[in-house]
């Protein structure tokens, strides 16, 4: 009799074992799905991280200071700018204010997020948002969708979405590094077409969230607007007006039906 | 190695930048939409994503141009790679042709 509730206890305490042995496969497999998403996105990345190394050295950063900014801030559009404008020593409102209009799109992409990360935990959400960046947040909110509409649940898969934003974190850091010590042996990256690897991905994205032409009409007012703006208006504004005027023609499209 | 206004410089770059990714969310947990807000927050990424690519579609270079045509008709059929391989090969090809 005294067997019994230790054997039914070791038994539980195996199931437990076996149960989170299968959800640590899960997660781990999960995260190699995010990392395999990632890879087509980081043959836009590295180009693009080893210019702004590159010319992030010709402003005077050190080698060391080019991936404090880059791994602190994340957020290459930003840092663009910032290196454009970079005094020295620099001014740090006028930077803050910068990084603040170029990454103001953050709201809005965090906003999108949100309903797919509700159900998860403070200390979870606050760190992965961290390494939220155009393309992990596209490729783990493109993800999400198919698997809401495919009706797996959670539809948000946080390994996969870490799997994939580390990716592009770590190649982010390491590559802005190397084109800060490698500086003027590179010449210009651009040449060789790699620029086109940005837009090609984000077509492929956006071709991911296709659902028809009328829901894609605030799409075509966004592009209008934000290539007229970028036509127009010197500095990053367009990013923040075709955003913003999509946004505005969805609120009145949503009202026709 | 590490110049103290530099570090500042990227400090604030950093707490600025965290704080637009969390204030979505910060904003928008706690909240159910209207349709409407509904409507306008699922076009959201689509616009997000486009605004960003918009200097492309206007590019002065028809090299780029004719790539970007190239790679918007790969994304209508192929998935993300060979749309991004065909991309970058269409620009570097077409680049050293017609430059």
């Amino acid at each position: 009799m005294a067997a019994r509730p230790a054997e039914s206890e070791a038994m539980s305490v195996s199931e437990i074992a076996l149960a989170e042995g299968k959800a640590a496969n899960r997660r781990g497999a999960e995260f190699r799905r995010g990392l395999a998403a990632a890879t087509p996105v980081l043959l836009g990345v590295v180009p693009y991280a080893l210019v702004l190394g590159a010319q992030a050295a010709q402003r005077g950063l050190s080698v060391l200071e080019v991936p404090l900014m880059t791994g602190l801030n994340f957020a290459g559009g930003s840092e663009f700018a910032a290196i454009q404008l970079w005094t020295s020593p620099p001014h740090v409102l006028l930077i803050a204010a910068i990084t603040l209009l170029v990454n103001s799109r953050h709201f809005l992409m965090g906003a999108a997020l949100a309903p797919f990360i509700r159900h998860l935990p403070k200390r979870q959400v606050f760190p992965a948002l961290f390494l939220m960046c155009d393309e992990s947040w596209a490729v783990g909110l493109a993800d999400a969708q198919r698997r809401a509409t495919a009706g797996t649940r959670p539809a948000f898969s946080l390994p996969f979405y870490l799997g994939a934003s580390l990716a592009v974190y770590l190649a982010w850091v390491a590559f802005t590094t190397c084109g800060a010590a490698l500086g003027p042996v590179l010449g210009d990256v651009e040449t060789y077409g790699f620029a086109m690897a940005f837009p090609a991905v984000f077509l492929g994205l956006l071709r991911g969230m296709w659902k028809g032409f009328a829901a894609a009409r605030p799409w075509l007012v966004s592009l209008v607007a934000a290539a007229l703006t970028y036509l127009l208006v010197p500095g990053a504004w367009y990013v923040a007006a075709g955003a913003l005027s999509g946004l505005v023609a969805a609120w009145f499209l949503a009202g026709e039906t | 190695m590490i110049d103290p206004m530099t570090m500042l410089a990227i400090l604030a770059m950093a707490g600025v930048t965290y704080l637009t990714r969390i204030g979505g969310y910060v904003v928008l947990k706690n909240r159910a939409l209207s349709p409407r807000a509904t409507a306008v927050m699922e076009a959201a990424p689509g616009c997000v994503l486009i605004s960003v690519i918009a200097p492309d579609f206007v590019s002065k270079n028809p090299a780029d141009l004719a790539a970007l045509a190239i790679t918007l008709l790969a994304a209508t059929r192929l998935s993300m790679l060979p749309t991004v391989v065909i991309g970058v090969a269409s620009a570097g090809a077409l680049r050293w042709l017609i430059g």
